[in-house]
């Protein structure tokens, strides 16, 4: 072995991934090297203090951020639980109770796949195609797609840009709503229209479902559907809408559709 | 109809497995994001994921390997797209790791007098400085000197073959390296001059 040779197998040497034979014959040259020795101690000196330093100053998770992942955690998988036993009880009750509620099933997993798409998409903030005025990008949107793109409007939050996305292949506008920042409110909001081929069983009253830790309202408006993924809880949607004559109190899909919308 | 039930013992054995390393993801996930929020969204994003494959997960075997590598996978699909950083996947990668040793780069380095980083870094300039590297570069630093992973648990993450680990570390460490050097040079405390490191430990 040579200098030049102990260099290609400092890096393996210093993370002690040599294997024995290698290493025997790297220490035997630096046993009769004049400057290898001290070239390897600067660099395992280096490499030491980086690696101290990066392990002791890396942050620790918010204990905030820890609890909301297990709450998501847990809401993630109840849901999922109740959908079991809900298909168990039906099975007892009887096969046509059964195929009802199985059908029923299927509809809302039709949705449900749409919230989660939806809400992941939302989440990786893709770049937007526009950032203007809600009129410029409602103008922006024209013939682009083959249903109308309406930007409804909400209190205290307004769109600011947006762009076309697909959510399960299906071509969607999407919206980017972002409020003044306060604690209830702290990230944009998306927006997502479809126009609808039936498939993604979403009624006129709003149902509120929740994906990768955003919560998604969907409604529907004549052929076009919309899901509006957001971090606000669901008595912060609720306010969100204006107090409106038809207070969705005792209902248990709530009305929160813009007040713009809602007939 | 889609089998998706779970028990609640399983999520209890997730939970457990998750709960050790939720602070190396996050860590780690800053460091690929560079900022807190699109961290939290992305630890989000993986155990979200991790949770949803939970079954395909062989129970005994690397967890940890595991949940990284879905970090890392996640933080490749997604979030890597909006960042636009470019990928070193050029030609140097394509030459054999032999090769690829014997740069310009390496004669260059030995050509200039090695310096003793100060032996208390200061964290901050590190971690600032690891966020500077080429995505990369950046993966197997994070997975090699702040995770500690070996390099064939890297190779598997990242699914690369070990050489590149080996040789992304190499070049990856030589620039950190070298932007601590320029970093203490300013610093008042300066980088320390090899004739007075050794004066000094003739003294010690």
């Amino acid at each position: 072995m040579n200098c030049r040779h102990l260099e290609t197998q400092l890096t393996p040497y210093l993370d002690g991934e040599l294997i024995a034979e290698a290493r025997v014959e790297f220490e035997a040259h630096l046993a009769t090297c004049p400057t290898c020795p001290r070239h390897v101690e600067i660099e395992r000196h280096n490499l030491s203090a980086i690696r101290d330093a990066a392990r002791t100053g890396s942050p620790t998770a918010p204990p905030e951020f820890k609890a909301k992942l297990f709450e998501n955690l847990a809401r993630d998988s109840n849901r999922q639980r109740r959908a079991g036993v809900t298909r168990f009880a039906a099975v007892a009750a009887g096969v046509t109770f059964a195929i009802v509620i199985g059908h029923h099933e299927y509809r809302g997993h039709q949705r449900r796949l749409y919230e989660q798409d939806a809400a992941m998409r939302h989440a990786r903030q893709f770049p937007l195609e526009i950032e203007q005025s809600p009129d410029a990008i409602s103008r922006w949107f024209g013939g682009k797609l083959d249903h109308p793109v309406n930007l409804p409007r909400f209190p205290n939050a307004t769109a600011t840009g947006a762009r076309l996305l697909q959510v399960r292949d299906k071509p969607a506008a999407y919206i980017r709503y972002e409020s003044p920042p306060t604690r209830s409110a702290p990230h944009p909001m998306g927006l997502f229209v479809y126009g609808d081929d039936n498939d993604l069983d979403v009624g006129s009253e709003a149902e509120v479902g929740s994906s990768h830790g955003y919560n998604v309202v969907s409604w529907r408006e004549g052929d076009v559907v919309y899901q509006l993924v957001t971090d606000l809880d669901e008595q912060d949607i609720r306010d969100l809408m204006p107090p409106g004559e038809s207070a969705p109190t005792a209902r248990p899909a709530i009305d929160v559709r813009p007040a713009s919308l809602q007939r | 109809m889609f089998g998706l039930s779970k028990s609640n013992q399983s999520r209890g054995q997730f939970e457990a497995l998750l709960t050790p390393w939720l602070d190396p993801l996050y860590a780690s996930a800053l460091r690929l994001t560079r900022n807190e929020r699109n961290a939290e969204d992305l630890v989000q994003d993986t155990v979200m994921r991790a949770w949803r494959f939970f079954e395909k997960f062989e129970k005994g075997t690397n967890f940890r390997a595991w949940i990284f590598k879905i970090l890392t996978n996640t933080f490749i699909n997604s979030y890597r797209r909006n960042t636009r950083e470019r990928s070193l996947q050029d030609e140097s990668e394509r030459q054999s790791v032999e090769a690829r040793f014997f740069s310009a780069e390496l004669t260059e380095q030995t050509q200039n007098p090695e310096e003793y980083l100060l032996n208390r870094v200061m964290s901050q300039d590190v971690l600032v400085a690891i966020d500077t590297l080429s995505i990369d570069f950046r993966m197997v630093v994070i997975l090699a000197d702040l995770q500690e992973f070996s390099y064939k648990e890297i190779a598997e993450i990242l699914d690369i073959p070990v050489g590149t680990v080996m040789s992304r570390l190499f070049r990856g460490r030589k620039q950190l390296q070298k932007i601590l050097v320029a970093r203490e040079g300013i610093a008042p405390s300066g980088a320390i001059d090899l004739n007075e490191f050794r004066e000094r430990k003739k003294l010690a």
